[in-house]
This record gives C-alpha cells, structure tokens and sequence, in this order.
C-alpha cells in the first residue's frame, strides 16, 4: 500500500516535471499561463472594452468574475480529458507491467492539483493588486478546491472506462467539455439564463462550483453550508460508482489493450 | 529431470527446491464480440452473441527455487498470454496462480522506460514500477550501472540509446531487482554476443542462489543452454514437459507438420537432366534422432535416388549452407575416389557419415548428382536446400564460431618479472 502511494507520488512528481523537461524557464511556465489567463480577462475586459458587471459598481468586477470562473474551468476540463484518455495513454505499460490503472490516474490527479493550486494563489495576488477587499471567505477556496479536484477525478475516471470500448469518445468529450463551459455562467453573467435556461443552473453541478468561486473572489461571500454538502454528496455518489465500474471492467480493459 | 549433462556448474538436482509459482488448470478466454457495446454489456450481465477463443487452456506446472523453465510453442501457442497472467498483467478465466516472492518480469525491449529521462532517472522509473523501493533501487543504482556497462551514457536521455543499449539497462536492472521468480520474454536475443554470454553467466549465479527463471524463446539453442526443463504449448494447451532434449524434439516435430506442405509445394530449386533423381534427402544426429542435433554429434546424411535411366560413373555431392546462405562445406564422392553406376529402374541409398563440428544455428543441405568432379560438366540433379537442420548445444568443448578446430594447448612461462 505504501508502495503504490509512493508510487502515485513519484509519478505526479514526474508528470510535472516531464512537462518542463528541456525548456529554458522550467517552472516559470507554470506561472505563467494562469497569469495570462488573469492578464488577458484584465486588460481587454475591463481596460479596453471597459466591461463591468451592471450590479456592481467595482472596477474590475468582470475580470473577476471572469477569472474565478476561468481558472477553476480551465482545471476542471484539463483534469477530465486528460483522465478520459489516462487508460489509453497509458496502454503501452498497462500491457506489460502489473500496475494497478488507478495509480496512473490518480498521479494526473496530483498533478493537475498544483496548476489551479497556483492560480488560486494568483488569483488571491491579483485582488490584492487590484485594492479588490479580500475577506476570510477567501478560505473556502481550500475545500472548495479539493471537492472540485474530486468531482474532476470521478467525472474523468468514469469516462476513461467507457473511452477503452468507445474510441470516439476521445474525441467526443472535448466537445462536450466546449458546450458545457458555455452552458455555464462562466463568461456570462447566470441571470442571463435563469429566465430563459434555468434548468441550466439548477442541473448544472461545474455551476456549483462557479458560483461559489465567483462568490467567493467577487462579492467576499462564503458559499453556503447546504451547497458544499451537497458538492460532496455528488462526489461520494460519483466516487462509489466509478469504483464499482473500475471493479467490474478492469479486467476486460485489460484484455482489450 | 535431465540437467544439461555439457555444463559442468550444474551440480544437484534443482527439484529439491521449494516451490515458487503453482499453476493450476489455468485458462484464458478471449471473447470475440460483434463490437465493444456488446463487450461492455457482457459485462453487466446481459447476455450477447460471442465466439470463443482459448488463449491458454488447462495448463497446470509448478516452478522450483532454482529452476528454469522454459516454454516453447509455435507462434500463437498462448506463451505470451501465460507469462502476462504470471506476471499479473491480465486475470485469469479460470484456473490459480500461486505465487511465492517476488516475480520481475523482463518483457519486451523499452516496456516502463521514458525516452526523454536520464538513463539513471529510467533506472528509478523501472524498478519502481517493478516493485522495488526507492530506498532499494538506491542500494544497487551503482550496481546496475556497472553491470550495464552504461556509465558513460547513464545521464543522456534515453533516445539517443540504442536498442542494445536500453536492453542493457532493462536486463540489468531486473537481475538487481533480485527477483525470486525472474520472468524472461525473448528479451536475451537482443544484446551483443558479449552482453548475452554476460547476461547467461549472471543468471547462472542467480539460479544458484536459488531464483527461479521463467524462459520464452524461439531461440532452441539458447533454450537448450539455459533450461533445466521445458514445456511445450500447442494451441493453448500444455502438450509436452520434460528434459529440453526431449520437448525440443517434439517441438521439432510440431514444427515439421507444419513446414512439410510448404516443402512439397516447392518444386523449384531443382535442375539438372533427370535421368536419375533425387528422390529425398534427410540429416538425423546419432543421439537426437532428429534433425536438431549438437555440435560435435554424429551426423547422417542419407539420400534416396531413383534412377529411371542407366547412368554411369555418378557423383553425390553435398554443400551444408548456413542461413545467410553462405557454403560452409561441401564434398562430394568423387573427392574420395567413388563414383557410381546406376541401372535403369534402381533406387539407392547414400550415406554420407560424419560428427557436424559446426557452431549453433540453421543450416541448409543442398545435394546433387552429377558426373565427374564438378556440376557443371553434366548436372543430373541439383537439389537445392533440398533439408534443413539446426545446430543447438554443444558436445565437448565450448568453441566460438562457426566450425570447430582442435587445437592442442602448450605452455610454458617465458619471461619471470
């Protein structure tokens, strides 16, 4: 057990590294797209286009709102495709050497904790720059970050079983992760669905999360007890399903690489 | 149990060992579906349309410490399939594997290697994912290094290795993993001369201090060298266990039912003026009854001729090529003074007898009758690779190469510093 914990570490350990392997900068590459990302919503946003969210009067309410959403997507789409594709990606070694599949996966899981660990961190930086008040609400972002990289975890480990017997969906989820993010108030803002598409919020658990951190980062506000109950629920429900299916087809998987 | 009698280090019977691996009346099914919904639904219970296929059926063996075993079969036999359910890299359908140690398995060149990490880094990534601890793969780093004669490449990425190369360093590090059961897949043909000669002698030592081996290869020679005993797969089932002698043989002969309709369907490879015929050529060792024999054997070369018209003063002559089709040696009757005269409606039967000093590998025997000392002044029949035969262990003497000389050793010390 210990050994496939270690196991688990090493492999995150060099997922992050393998990325930054023969690149001058090394670790600054880390930095530097969520900060971009943060730049970019900024500058054209709020600067240029002079963007402002209509029930809020703060300079750069938008970018805000926009980054807290953004970066938490662009974590949980990374997370999920990758995950999706972790079995197949990883055929050549499942073929030969008996490793247990969840190691490989959970070691994406650790590994993509970090970038949004960091975006987080930047985000919190970027506020701070901005004169934005920061209140303790900012300490919801720690749990809320875990639940989301569990929900992330359940959603990819589900469909990296199914993509095996179904090739298309490699190439099928990251359209569906598209519409998705565009059926979520991630850029707009959520009243613009609630009278039109409110089956779109009330179904929609990424909103869970959005509006949390839009909460959070925007207003100051913690998100509710209730709400954070039930993100966990989602994931416990999701996580004993997922591995009651790795049970059953593992094996099946296997003998289909 | 029959100990390669040549090798003088084998002492003791490895049978008094304990018991590693146990199989018992293990079976693989592989299912072919109309498509991977179906599959997927099987699963979870639904019945649906589904043909058969037994990769490896009943078969039941026990490995001792200290023992290699080796698994030969045509392709497609189930030897791959076996080795991964020992291995632990796909379940069973039925049947139980009991293993007692660790098992490393050794399996196709590059399996568990990262092209742009480090030689030493690879190190790490390997033997983790064989079992071992950081702490272990630590304690033997230097080791594996050394014995992979890698030391100057060790911290370049592994793309700029060559095949041999990275075969070096996956072989080192599973001999240092100190596997109890050592699971080998063809991996050995691979290395130069040199790293193979080294690669046996290591797992020599290892098997004394009692690691069982598991052995797959096509290679009959190196099979012979190593194994204490071999089983023999044929469609999934286990149809031969014994002394690598015997089950090579019956290997032999599996491998013969099928190449024997090839054989017959080809006629070309034959020229000459036909008055008489080569009827068939066969090469049997004295000991092996088969045309597998050891160097340094007793061969016979026997060919049958019919002879439909009266010929007078014929030459039997014979050329042994080895499998880049090099001539290796050839003699003919006449080179001894015989020639013969053949009566119109006469078959006979020349024999030609003699110990096959060749070193291993395949050959081929072509044969020909024709009159006077060469072919080419009157070629009744040219029969070309008209037999095969493979050369696989060695009687006497170890030799390099591709014949034996018998030198004779003296020495004496000349100089004292």
């Amino acid at each position: 057990m210990k050994h496939r914990l270690y196991l688990i570490l090493d492999f995150a350990r060099r997922d992050l590294r393998e990325r930054y392997i023969g690149t001058s900068m090394g670790k600054v590459w880390f930095l530097l797209s969520p900060l971009v990302t943060i730049l970019i919503y900024t500058v054209v946003f709020s600067d240029f286009m002079k963007m402002k969210l209509q029930q809020s009067d703060v300079a750069y309410s938008y970018s805000i709102f926009l980054v807290a959403g953004l970066l938490a997507w662009n974590a949980f789409q990374t997370t999920v495709l990758r995950l999706n594709t972790s079995i197949l990606d990883r055929a050549p070694l499942i073929r030969k050497i008996s490793v247990p599949v969840y190691i490989f996966q959970a070691a994406i899981l650790l590994a993509e904790s970090l970038p949004l660990l960091i975006s987080y961190l930047l985000a919190i930086a970027f506020l701070l720059i901005v004169g934005h008040p920061v209140t303790e609400a900012i300490f919801y972002l720690f749990p809320l970050f875990a639940l989301q990289m569990l929900f992330s975890f359940a959603l990819g480990a589900f469909f990296s079983l199914l993509t095996p017997f179904f090739e298309d969906l490699r190439e099928a989820l990251p359209i569906v992760m598209q519409l998705w993010f565009w059926m979520t108030p991630i850029v707009y803002v959520p009243e613009m669905l609630a009278h039109r598409f409110p089956a779109l919020l009330t179904w929609n658990p990424f909103y869970l999360y959005a509006e949390s951190y839009q909460g959070i980062l925007l207003d100051g506000v913690a998100p509710p007890q209730s709400r954070l109950l039930l993100m966990l629920l989602i994931d416990l429900a999701l996580l004993s399903l997922v591995a009651w299916l790795y049970k059953k087809m593992i094996p099946t998987i296997k003998d289909l690489l | 149990m029959a100990l390669q009698k040549d090798d003088p280090d084998d002492q003791g019977s490895p049978v008094s060992g304990s018991i590693l691996l146990e199989v018992r009346k293990l079976r693989k099914v592989y299912r072919v579906y109309r498509s991977n919904r179906d599959r997927l639904l099987e699963i979870f219970g639904k019945r649906v349309p589904s043909r058969e296929h037994a990769a490896v059926d009943d078969v039941s063996f026990v490995l001792h410490s200290g023992e290699t075993l080796g698994i030969i079969g045509l392709n497609g036999a189930g030897k791959s399939t076996l080795l991964k359910m020992i291995a632990g890299v796909i379940e069973p359908s039925e049947g139980e594997i009991l293993r007692r140690g660790r098992v490393t398995a050794l399996l196709e060149l590059g399996t568990g290697f990262e092209p742009h990490l480090s030689g030493r880094e690879n190190i790490y990534l390997n033997g983790e994912l064989i079992g071992m601890r950081r702490d272990e793969i630590a304690a033997v780093e230097e080791e594996i290094i050394a014995f992979s004669e890698l030391a100057e490449a060790i911290d370049e990425p592994l793309q700029t290795y060559s095949s041999g190369m990275i075969m070096r360093l996956a072989f080192s590090i599973a001999l240092f993993s100190r596997p109890d059961i050592l699971i080998v897949d063809e991996a050995l043909s691979v290395g130069d001369a040199h790293f193979s000669a080294k690669c046996t002698r290591a797992l020599r030592e290892r098997k004394e201090e009692a690691m069982a081996i598991l052995y797959v290869s096509h290679d009959l020679n190196s099979l012979k060298i190593l194994c204490d005993r071999l089983l023999l797969l044929d469609r999934g089932r286990l149809i031969g266990e014994g002394s690598p002698d015997e089950v090579v043989r019956r290997y032999n002969f599996l491998l013969a039912g099928l190449e024997g309709e090839a054989a017959h369907s080809q006629e070309n490879g034959s020229y000459g003026t036909f008055e008489a015929r080569i009827e068939s050529v066969s090469i049997r060792g004295s000991q092996s009854g088969a045309s597998t024999l050891s160097s340094g054997e007793e061969a016979a070369i026997e060919i049958v001729i019919d002879a439909r018209h009266e010929v007078k003063a014929v030459t039997v002559g014979i050329m042994i090529r080895d499998r880049f089709g090099q001539d290796i040696f050839g003699t003919n009757t006449l080179h001894q003074g015989l020639s013969f005269d053949l009566a119109a409606g006469t078959r006979h039967l020349c024999r030609f007898s003699m110990p096959i000093d060749l070193g291993a590998g395949r050959y081929t025997l072509t044969v020909a009758l024709h009159k006077g000392l060469s072919h080419d002044e009157a070629c009744i029949h040219w029969y070309d690779d008209a037999a095969e035969f493979e050369i696989a262990g060695v009687r006497g003497p170890l030799f390099a190469g591709l014949c034996r000389l018998t030198p004779a050793i003296s020495w004496q010390k000349i100089e004292k510093r």
